[in-house]
Protein backbone atom coordinates (compact mmCIF):
# COMPACT_ATOMS: atom_id res chain seq x y z
CA UNK A 1 0.00 0.00 0.00
CA UNK A 2 1.24 3.24 -0.99
CA UNK A 3 0.38 6.36 1.19
CA UNK A 4 1.21 9.77 1.78
CA UNK A 5 3.17 11.07 5.02
CA UNK A 6 2.54 14.27 6.06
CA UNK A 7 5.94 15.65 8.09
CA UNK A 8 5.39 18.54 10.43
CA UNK A 9 7.94 21.59 10.61
CA UNK A 10 10.32 20.27 13.72
CA UNK A 11 10.84 16.50 11.59
CA UNK A 12 11.34 18.49 8.04
CA UNK A 13 15.28 18.50 8.68
CA UNK A 14 14.90 14.70 8.96
CA UNK A 15 13.23 14.72 5.02
CA UNK A 16 15.46 16.86 3.44
CA UNK A 17 13.08 19.32 3.90
CA UNK A 18 10.02 17.72 2.26
CA UNK A 19 6.39 18.09 4.15
CA UNK A 20 5.21 14.97 2.55
CA UNK A 21 6.93 11.50 2.03
CA UNK A 22 5.82 8.08 0.34
CA UNK A 23 5.58 5.30 2.38
CA UNK A 24 4.43 1.87 2.45
CA UNK A 25 2.79 -0.75 4.22
CA UNK A 26 0.26 -3.00 4.90
CA UNK A 27 -0.32 -1.45 8.37
CA UNK A 28 1.34 1.54 10.43
CA UNK A 29 3.61 -0.58 11.94
CA UNK A 30 4.83 -1.71 8.41
CA UNK A 31 4.47 1.91 7.74
CA UNK A 32 7.05 3.17 10.23
CA UNK A 33 9.67 0.53 9.71
CA UNK A 34 9.89 1.12 5.76
CA UNK A 35 10.25 4.79 6.98
CA UNK A 36 12.78 4.12 9.11
CA UNK A 37 14.58 2.48 6.51
CA UNK A 38 14.17 4.90 4.46
CA UNK A 39 14.86 8.32 6.55
CA UNK A 40 17.11 6.98 9.32
CA UNK A 41 17.00 10.43 11.52
CA UNK A 42 13.41 10.02 11.61
CA UNK A 43 13.44 6.61 12.54
CA UNK A 44 15.61 7.31 15.47
CA UNK A 45 13.01 9.73 16.49
CA UNK A 46 10.15 7.31 15.87
CA UNK A 47 11.62 4.74 17.85
CA UNK A 48 11.59 5.01 21.41
CA UNK A 49 13.63 2.40 24.07
CA UNK A 50 12.74 -1.11 23.43
CA UNK A 51 12.09 0.16 19.76
CA UNK A 52 8.40 0.55 20.67
CA UNK A 53 6.72 3.86 19.30
CA UNK A 54 7.65 6.41 22.00
CA UNK A 55 4.46 8.22 23.39
CA UNK A 56 5.86 11.39 22.82
CA UNK A 57 5.18 11.02 18.67
CA UNK A 58 0.82 11.13 18.11
CA UNK A 59 0.66 9.19 14.85
CA UNK A 60 -2.68 9.75 12.91
CA UNK A 61 -4.50 8.55 9.68
CA UNK A 62 -6.76 10.22 7.85
CA UNK A 63 -7.12 12.34 10.86
CA UNK A 64 -7.57 10.21 13.22
CA UNK A 65 -5.28 9.56 15.97
CA UNK A 66 -4.22 6.06 15.74
CA UNK A 67 -4.85 4.93 19.77
CA UNK A 68 -8.75 5.77 18.39
CA UNK A 69 -8.79 3.43 15.80
CA UNK A 70 -6.43 0.17 16.25
CA UNK A 71 -2.77 1.70 17.35
CA UNK A 72 0.12 0.31 15.45
CA UNK A 73 -1.98 -2.27 13.97
CA UNK A 74 -4.15 0.01 12.15
CA UNK A 75 -4.59 -1.51 8.61
CA UNK A 76 -3.50 1.30 6.06
CA UNK A 77 -5.16 1.26 2.36
CA UNK A 78 -3.66 3.04 -0.75
CA UNK A 79 -4.01 6.70 -1.07
CA UNK A 80 -4.17 7.19 3.16
CA UNK A 81 -2.76 9.84 4.90
CA UNK A 82 -0.68 9.44 7.71
CA UNK A 83 0.50 12.47 9.65
CA UNK A 84 3.83 11.60 12.21
CA UNK A 85 3.13 14.68 14.60
CA UNK A 86 5.00 15.32 17.88
CA UNK A 87 3.06 16.08 20.99
CA UNK A 88 3.18 19.64 22.89
CA UNK A 89 3.65 18.18 26.08
CA UNK A 90 5.85 19.64 29.45
CA UNK A 91 4.89 20.91 32.85
CA UNK A 92 6.01 22.18 35.98
CA UNK A 93 8.03 20.37 38.60
CA UNK A 94 7.18 20.66 42.52
CA UNK A 95 8.48 23.79 44.32
CA UNK A 96 11.88 23.88 46.16
CA UNK A 97 9.25 24.41 49.22
CA UNK A 98 7.17 21.78 48.14
CA UNK A 99 10.04 19.32 47.89
CA UNK A 100 11.11 20.30 51.54
CA UNK A 101 7.23 19.97 52.82
CA UNK A 102 6.42 16.86 51.02
CA UNK A 103 9.91 15.31 51.63
CA UNK A 104 9.05 12.50 54.35
CA UNK A 105 6.85 11.16 51.93
CA UNK A 106 8.71 11.70 48.76
CA UNK A 107 11.42 9.60 50.44
CA UNK A 108 9.32 6.27 50.35
CA UNK A 109 10.45 4.27 47.40
CA UNK A 110 6.84 3.86 46.18
CA UNK A 111 5.62 7.28 46.52
CA UNK A 112 8.66 9.68 45.33
CA UNK A 113 8.04 13.18 43.53
CA UNK A 114 5.14 11.05 41.14
CA UNK A 115 3.34 10.16 43.77
CA UNK A 116 3.47 13.22 45.21
CA UNK A 117 2.09 15.05 42.02
CA UNK A 118 -0.36 12.18 42.12
CA UNK A 119 -1.77 13.53 45.56
CA UNK A 120 -1.50 17.15 44.34
CA UNK A 121 -3.37 16.44 41.26
CA UNK A 122 -6.16 14.36 43.37
CA UNK A 123 -9.56 15.18 44.33
CA UNK A 124 -11.15 13.72 47.36
CA UNK A 125 -14.37 14.44 48.55
CA UNK A 126 -14.61 14.35 52.55
CA UNK A 127 -18.26 14.52 53.57
CA UNK A 128 -18.94 15.45 56.49
CA UNK A 129 -16.72 18.08 58.71
CA UNK A 130 -17.21 16.50 62.47
CA UNK A 131 -15.33 13.37 64.71
CA UNK A 132 -14.34 11.68 61.68
CA UNK A 133 -14.25 14.45 58.97
CA UNK A 134 -12.14 16.33 61.07
CA UNK A 135 -8.88 13.71 61.45
CA UNK A 136 -9.53 12.67 57.85
CA UNK A 137 -9.44 16.31 55.98
CA UNK A 138 -6.79 17.42 58.48
CA UNK A 139 -3.93 14.26 57.31
CA UNK A 140 -5.43 14.03 53.59
CA UNK A 141 -4.53 17.96 53.30
CA UNK A 142 -1.51 17.43 55.13
CA UNK A 143 -0.16 14.87 52.67
CA UNK A 144 -0.77 17.16 50.11
CA UNK A 145 -4.05 15.94 48.12
CA UNK A 146 -4.49 19.01 45.78
CA UNK A 147 -8.77 19.24 46.03
CA UNK A 148 -10.84 18.57 48.92
CA UNK A 149 -13.96 18.96 48.77
CA UNK A 150 -16.05 19.14 52.06
CA UNK A 151 -19.63 18.86 52.66
CA UNK A 152 -21.39 19.43 55.86
CA UNK A 153 -24.88 21.97 56.26
CA UNK A 154 -24.36 22.61 59.93
CA UNK A 155 -23.04 24.76 62.39
CA UNK A 156 -20.24 24.45 64.65
CA UNK A 157 -21.54 23.53 68.48
CA UNK A 158 -19.05 23.83 71.57
CA UNK A 159 -19.98 20.40 72.15
CA UNK A 160 -18.30 19.41 68.60
CA UNK A 161 -15.13 20.37 69.98
CA UNK A 162 -14.26 17.50 72.25
CA UNK A 163 -13.88 15.22 69.07
CA UNK A 164 -14.04 18.19 65.42
CA UNK A 165 -10.23 19.26 65.34
CA UNK A 166 -11.12 21.04 62.22
CA UNK A 167 -12.97 23.52 64.28
CA UNK A 168 -11.74 26.20 66.82
CA UNK A 169 -13.24 27.83 69.80
CA UNK A 170 -13.86 31.22 67.86
CA UNK A 171 -15.94 29.10 65.63
CA UNK A 172 -18.26 28.25 67.27
CA UNK A 173 -22.23 29.53 65.29
CA UNK A 174 -19.89 29.52 62.18
CA UNK A 175 -20.82 27.22 59.55
CA UNK A 176 -18.21 24.04 59.80
CA UNK A 177 -17.44 24.05 55.81
CA UNK A 178 -15.60 28.06 56.58
CA UNK A 179 -13.70 27.02 59.86
CA UNK A 180 -12.51 24.19 57.97
CA UNK A 181 -11.59 25.89 55.09
CA UNK A 182 -9.64 28.32 57.18
CA UNK A 183 -7.79 25.79 58.78
CA UNK A 184 -6.87 23.36 56.53
CA UNK A 185 -5.06 26.78 54.44
CA UNK A 186 -3.21 26.92 57.80
CA UNK A 187 -2.11 23.81 57.28
CA UNK A 188 -1.39 23.59 53.94
CA UNK A 189 -2.11 26.57 51.62
CA UNK A 190 -1.54 24.17 48.43
CA UNK A 191 -4.82 22.62 48.85
CA UNK A 192 -7.45 24.00 47.63
CA UNK A 193 -10.89 23.20 49.78
CA UNK A 194 -14.72 23.64 48.29
CA UNK A 195 -16.76 23.65 50.80
CA UNK A 196 -20.61 22.44 50.23
CA UNK A 197 -22.12 24.16 53.20
CA UNK A 198 -25.60 21.71 51.97
CA UNK A 199 -26.82 18.50 52.64
CA UNK A 200 -26.36 16.16 50.24
CA UNK A 201 -29.21 14.25 48.82
CA UNK A 202 -30.54 12.34 45.95
CA UNK A 203 -30.77 15.54 43.90
CA UNK A 204 -27.29 16.81 43.95
CA UNK A 205 -25.17 13.76 45.22
CA UNK A 206 -24.20 12.30 41.79
CA UNK A 207 -23.14 15.94 40.39
CA UNK A 208 -20.66 16.26 43.85
CA UNK A 209 -19.37 12.95 43.46
CA UNK A 210 -18.81 12.50 40.17
CA UNK A 211 -16.43 15.47 40.36
CA UNK A 212 -13.83 13.46 42.80
CA UNK A 213 -11.73 10.55 42.23
CA UNK A 214 -12.07 9.38 46.16
CA UNK A 215 -15.16 9.96 48.29
CA UNK A 216 -14.48 9.33 52.56
CA UNK A 217 -17.55 9.33 54.38
CA UNK A 218 -17.94 10.69 57.67
CA UNK A 219 -21.39 10.81 58.70
CA UNK A 220 -23.14 9.93 61.29
CA UNK A 221 -26.74 8.67 59.91
CA UNK A 222 -27.50 5.58 57.91
CA UNK A 223 -29.54 8.03 55.62
CA UNK A 224 -26.67 9.81 54.18
CA UNK A 225 -24.30 6.33 54.25
CA UNK A 226 -26.89 4.52 52.18
CA UNK A 227 -27.27 7.88 49.49
CA UNK A 228 -23.03 7.74 49.40
CA UNK A 229 -22.56 4.30 48.63
CA UNK A 230 -25.46 4.70 45.68
CA UNK A 231 -23.88 7.86 44.32
CA UNK A 232 -20.45 6.83 44.54
CA UNK A 233 -21.50 3.52 43.00
CA UNK A 234 -23.02 4.61 40.18
CA UNK A 235 -20.51 7.57 39.59
CA UNK A 236 -18.07 4.59 39.64
CA UNK A 237 -15.97 5.88 42.41
CA UNK A 238 -14.09 4.03 45.28
CA UNK A 239 -16.23 4.83 48.81
CA UNK A 240 -14.07 4.81 51.99
CA UNK A 241 -16.97 4.27 54.68
CA UNK A 242 -16.13 4.51 58.44
CA UNK A 243 -18.68 4.42 61.29
CA UNK A 244 -18.40 4.70 65.06
CA UNK A 245 -20.21 3.72 67.89
CA UNK A 246 -19.47 4.16 71.92
CA UNK A 247 -16.22 2.73 72.09
CA UNK A 248 -16.46 0.71 68.47
CA UNK A 249 -15.41 1.69 65.23
CA UNK A 250 -15.66 0.23 61.32
CA UNK A 251 -14.02 1.23 58.15
CA UNK A 252 -13.77 -0.57 54.88
CA UNK A 253 -13.58 0.85 51.54
CA UNK A 254 -16.42 -0.07 48.40
CA UNK A 255 -14.75 -0.24 45.05
CA UNK A 256 -17.26 -0.18 42.05
CA UNK A 257 -18.06 -3.92 41.21
CA UNK A 258 -16.19 -5.56 44.31
CA UNK A 259 -19.37 -5.07 46.11
CA UNK A 260 -20.79 -2.35 48.31
CA UNK A 261 -22.11 -1.32 51.50
CA UNK A 262 -25.88 -2.81 50.88
CA UNK A 263 -24.19 -5.78 50.17
CA UNK A 264 -23.08 -5.80 53.97
CA UNK A 265 -26.09 -4.31 54.80
CA UNK A 266 -29.11 -4.75 52.57
CA UNK A 267 -31.51 -2.18 55.00
CA UNK A 268 -30.49 0.56 57.53
CA UNK A 269 -31.46 -0.57 60.97
CA UNK A 270 -35.40 0.89 61.75
CA UNK A 271 -35.26 4.43 62.68
CA UNK A 272 -36.86 3.60 66.11
CA UNK A 273 -34.01 1.39 67.53
CA UNK A 274 -30.71 3.93 65.79
CA UNK A 275 -30.53 6.47 69.12
CA UNK A 276 -29.70 10.20 67.70
CA UNK A 277 -25.77 10.36 67.55
CA UNK A 278 -25.70 13.52 69.84
CA UNK A 279 -27.22 11.05 72.55
CA UNK A 280 -24.59 8.55 72.30
CA UNK A 281 -21.63 9.29 74.42
CA UNK A 282 -18.30 9.25 72.78
CA UNK A 283 -14.44 9.94 73.35
CA UNK A 284 -12.60 12.32 70.69
CA UNK A 285 -10.12 9.61 69.84
CA UNK A 286 -12.17 6.87 68.57
CA UNK A 287 -13.60 9.18 65.95
CA UNK A 288 -9.92 9.92 65.33
CA UNK A 289 -8.69 7.11 64.77
CA UNK A 290 -11.14 5.86 62.63
CA UNK A 291 -10.84 8.86 60.89
CA UNK A 292 -7.41 8.52 60.08
CA UNK A 293 -7.78 5.40 59.14
CA UNK A 294 -9.71 6.37 56.21
CA UNK A 295 -7.32 8.96 54.98
CA UNK A 296 -4.91 6.29 54.87
CA UNK A 297 -7.22 4.18 52.48
CA UNK A 298 -8.13 6.87 50.70
CA UNK A 299 -4.00 7.99 50.04
CA UNK A 300 -3.68 4.11 49.39
CA UNK A 301 -5.98 4.47 46.98
CA UNK A 302 -4.75 7.41 45.30
CA UNK A 303 -0.96 6.32 45.23
CA UNK A 304 -2.17 2.67 43.97
CA UNK A 305 -0.09 1.47 47.33
CA UNK A 306 -0.73 -1.61 49.37
CA UNK A 307 -3.85 -3.77 49.81
CA UNK A 308 -7.07 -1.62 50.08
CA UNK A 309 -9.70 -2.26 52.86
CA UNK A 310 -11.90 -3.30 50.13
CA UNK A 311 -13.26 -6.89 50.49
CA UNK A 312 -12.48 -6.09 54.36
CA UNK A 313 -14.61 -4.72 57.45
CA UNK A 314 -12.36 -3.24 59.74
CA UNK A 315 -13.45 -3.53 63.27
CA UNK A 316 -11.79 -1.63 66.02
CA UNK A 317 -12.77 -2.24 69.56
CA UNK A 318 -11.13 0.42 71.65
CA UNK A 319 -11.79 -0.78 75.39
CA UNK A 320 -10.13 -4.27 73.87
CA UNK A 321 -7.54 -2.15 72.21
CA UNK A 322 -8.32 -5.04 69.56
CA UNK A 323 -8.83 -4.72 65.16
CA UNK A 324 -10.47 -8.02 63.88
CA UNK A 325 -11.43 -8.23 60.32
CA UNK A 326 -14.33 -9.98 59.02
CA UNK A 327 -14.29 -10.50 55.23
CA UNK A 328 -17.09 -9.43 52.63
CA UNK A 329 -17.74 -9.77 49.32
CA UNK A 330 -19.80 -8.77 46.60
CA UNK A 331 -23.64 -10.21 46.79
CA UNK A 332 -25.24 -11.12 43.38
CA UNK A 333 -28.36 -10.30 44.59
CA UNK A 334 -27.56 -6.46 45.79
CA UNK A 335 -30.14 -4.70 44.95
CA UNK A 336 -27.71 -2.13 43.88
CA UNK A 337 -24.36 -3.70 42.82
CA UNK A 338 -25.58 -7.72 42.08
CA UNK A 339 -26.84 -9.05 38.96
CA UNK A 340 -30.27 -7.87 38.25
CA UNK A 341 -30.04 -4.60 40.39
CA UNK A 342 -32.95 -3.30 40.94
CA UNK A 343 -31.37 0.71 42.29
CA UNK A 344 -30.61 2.53 38.64
CA UNK A 345 -31.41 5.93 40.11
CA UNK A 346 -30.36 7.57 43.85
CA UNK A 347 -34.49 7.25 45.35
CA UNK A 348 -36.00 8.76 48.05
CA UNK A 349 -33.69 8.09 51.29
CA UNK A 350 -35.51 9.49 54.57
CA UNK A 351 -37.89 6.10 53.88
CA UNK A 352 -35.26 3.53 54.29
CA UNK A 353 -34.74 4.27 58.01
CA UNK A 354 -37.85 2.72 58.96
CA UNK A 355 -37.20 -0.91 56.46
CA UNK A 356 -36.80 -3.66 58.82
CA UNK A 357 -33.42 -4.69 60.03
CA UNK A 358 -31.34 -6.82 57.57
CA UNK A 359 -27.93 -6.37 58.59
CA UNK A 360 -25.56 -9.26 57.88
CA UNK A 361 -22.52 -10.56 58.47
CA UNK A 362 -20.68 -11.90 55.59
CA UNK A 363 -18.05 -13.53 57.87
CA UNK B 1 16.69 35.30 13.86
CA UNK B 2 14.05 38.25 14.00
CA UNK B 3 12.54 39.28 17.51
CA UNK B 4 9.10 38.09 17.80
CA UNK B 5 6.03 40.83 16.92
CA UNK B 6 3.37 39.71 19.19
CA UNK B 7 0.47 41.85 20.24
CA UNK B 8 -0.22 42.76 24.09
CA UNK B 9 -3.89 41.04 23.59
CA UNK B 10 -2.50 37.70 22.84
CA UNK B 11 0.04 37.88 26.37
CA UNK B 12 -3.44 39.14 28.07
CA UNK B 13 -5.41 35.98 26.77
CA UNK B 14 -2.71 33.51 27.65
CA UNK B 15 -2.67 35.37 31.14
CA UNK B 16 -6.44 34.85 31.05
CA UNK B 17 -6.52 31.07 30.16
CA UNK B 18 -3.91 30.58 32.66
CA UNK B 19 -6.10 31.91 35.35
CA UNK B 20 -9.31 30.02 34.31
CA UNK B 21 -7.74 26.78 34.12
CA UNK B 22 -5.55 26.90 37.32
CA UNK B 23 -4.82 24.98 39.58
CA UNK B 24 -4.57 23.36 36.07
CA UNK B 25 -1.98 23.69 34.03
CA UNK B 26 -3.19 25.52 30.62
CA UNK B 27 -2.05 25.12 27.32
CA UNK B 28 -2.06 26.48 23.35
CA UNK B 29 -0.63 27.72 20.53
CA UNK B 30 0.39 31.10 18.46
CA UNK B 31 0.13 30.81 14.75
CA UNK B 32 1.59 33.04 12.39
CA UNK B 33 3.77 34.17 9.98
CA UNK B 34 7.23 35.86 9.26
CA UNK B 35 7.73 36.22 13.36
CA UNK B 36 4.31 37.57 13.57
CA UNK B 37 1.28 36.42 15.79
CA UNK B 38 -1.64 35.96 13.68
CA UNK B 39 -3.75 33.82 16.05
CA UNK B 40 -4.08 31.88 19.15
CA UNK B 41 -5.52 28.53 20.00
CA UNK B 42 -6.53 27.68 22.75
CA UNK B 43 -6.36 24.10 23.37
CA UNK B 44 -7.24 21.16 25.68
CA UNK B 45 -4.84 20.00 28.75
CA UNK B 46 -5.50 16.52 28.05
CA UNK B 47 -3.62 15.46 31.36
CA UNK B 48 -5.70 17.65 33.07
CA UNK B 49 -3.28 18.00 35.59
CA UNK B 50 -1.16 21.34 37.63
CA UNK B 51 1.78 19.30 36.57
CA UNK B 52 1.57 18.11 33.66
CA UNK B 53 0.36 19.21 30.26
CA UNK B 54 -0.13 17.98 26.91
CA UNK B 55 -2.05 19.34 24.31
CA UNK B 56 -5.06 16.71 23.20
CA UNK B 57 -3.95 15.10 20.13
CA UNK B 58 -7.07 15.79 18.16
CA UNK B 59 -6.92 19.20 18.70
CA UNK B 60 -3.21 19.57 18.10
CA UNK B 61 -4.00 17.94 14.59
CA UNK B 62 -6.53 20.40 13.83
CA UNK B 63 -4.29 23.71 15.10
CA UNK B 64 -2.06 22.04 13.11
CA UNK B 65 -3.54 21.72 9.46
CA UNK B 66 -5.28 25.38 9.93
CA UNK B 67 -1.67 26.73 10.40
CA UNK B 68 -0.75 24.86 7.26
CA UNK B 69 -3.80 25.79 5.32
CA UNK B 70 -2.90 29.43 6.14
CA UNK B 71 0.65 29.04 5.24
CA UNK B 72 1.47 29.57 9.22
CA UNK B 73 3.63 28.59 11.79
CA UNK B 74 3.71 27.27 14.88
CA UNK B 75 5.57 30.87 16.48
CA UNK B 76 4.83 30.08 19.94
CA UNK B 77 3.54 27.35 22.06
CA UNK B 78 2.44 28.35 25.29
CA UNK B 79 1.75 26.91 28.78
CA UNK B 80 1.41 27.85 32.23
CA UNK B 81 3.00 27.10 35.59
CA UNK B 82 0.19 27.65 38.26
CA UNK B 83 2.61 27.87 41.22
CA UNK B 84 6.27 28.00 39.95
CA UNK B 85 8.59 30.39 37.62
CA UNK B 86 8.29 31.48 34.62
CA UNK B 87 11.52 28.98 33.59
CA UNK B 88 11.05 25.84 31.87
CA UNK B 89 10.80 22.86 33.85
CA UNK B 90 13.76 19.95 33.07
CA UNK B 91 10.18 18.41 32.67
CA UNK B 92 9.84 21.21 29.85
CA UNK B 93 12.87 20.57 28.13
CA UNK B 94 12.63 16.78 28.27
CA UNK B 95 9.68 16.63 26.12
CA UNK B 96 10.23 20.09 23.55
CA UNK B 97 9.88 18.96 20.61
CA UNK B 98 9.30 22.31 18.40
CA UNK B 99 13.00 24.12 18.51
CA UNK B 100 11.45 26.29 15.40
CA UNK B 101 9.25 27.58 17.96
CA UNK B 102 9.27 29.82 21.08
CA UNK B 103 7.73 28.41 24.41
CA UNK B 104 6.15 31.08 26.22
CA UNK B 105 5.66 30.36 30.04
CA UNK B 106 3.05 32.20 32.11
CA UNK B 107 3.83 31.71 35.99
CA UNK B 108 0.87 32.43 38.24
CA UNK B 109 2.98 32.01 41.11
CA UNK B 110 2.06 35.78 42.32
CA UNK B 111 -1.36 35.52 41.47
CA UNK B 112 -1.73 39.50 41.62
CA UNK B 113 0.98 39.46 39.19
CA UNK B 114 1.74 36.88 36.40
CA UNK B 115 4.29 36.50 34.59
CA UNK B 116 4.84 35.42 31.15
CA UNK B 117 8.88 34.78 29.68
CA UNK B 118 9.64 33.06 26.09
CA UNK B 119 12.42 31.00 25.41
CA UNK B 120 13.83 28.81 22.91
CA UNK B 121 14.62 25.49 24.04
CA UNK B 122 16.72 23.38 21.31
CA UNK B 123 18.48 20.49 22.08
CA UNK B 124 18.37 20.84 25.73
CA UNK B 125 19.81 24.05 25.48
CA UNK B 126 17.60 27.14 27.25
CA UNK B 127 17.49 30.49 26.03
CA UNK B 128 15.20 33.18 27.38
CA UNK B 129 14.49 35.61 23.53
CA UNK B 130 12.87 39.06 24.15
CA UNK B 131 9.84 39.78 22.43
CA UNK B 132 8.36 42.82 21.05
CA UNK B 133 4.97 43.68 21.49
CA UNK B 134 2.91 45.26 18.34
CA UNK B 135 0.16 47.62 18.08
CA UNK B 136 -2.21 45.85 15.96
ZN1 LIG C 1 -23.83 -4.18 46.57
Amino acid sequence: MAVTVYIPAPFRRLTNNRSYVEGHGQTVAELLDDLKARYPALGDMLQGEGGDLPSHISIYVNNQEIHSLQGEATPLKDGDEVAVIPVIAGGQDLTSEQMLRYSRQIMIPDVGVAGQRKLLDARVLVVGAGGLGSPAAVYLAAAGVGTLGIVDSDELDLSNLQRQILHHTPDVGRPKVESAQETIARYNPDVRVIPYRERLDAANALEIVGQYDVVVGAVDNFDTRYLLNDASYLAGKPYVDGGVFLFEGQVTVFIPGQGCYRCLFPAPPPAEVVPKPSQVGLLGTLPGVIGVIEAFEALKLILGLGESLAGRLLIFDALAMEFRQVRTRRDPQCPLCGDAPTIRELGEYKALSSSPLAGRDEG
Amino acid sequence: MAMLAIEQRYIDEMIAHARQEAPLECCGVLGGRDGRVLKLFRATNAERSRYRYNIDSQELFRINRECEENGWQFLGIYHSHPDSEAYPSPTDVGLAFWPESLYFIVSLRDAGNPEVRAFRIRDGEITEEEIEIVRR
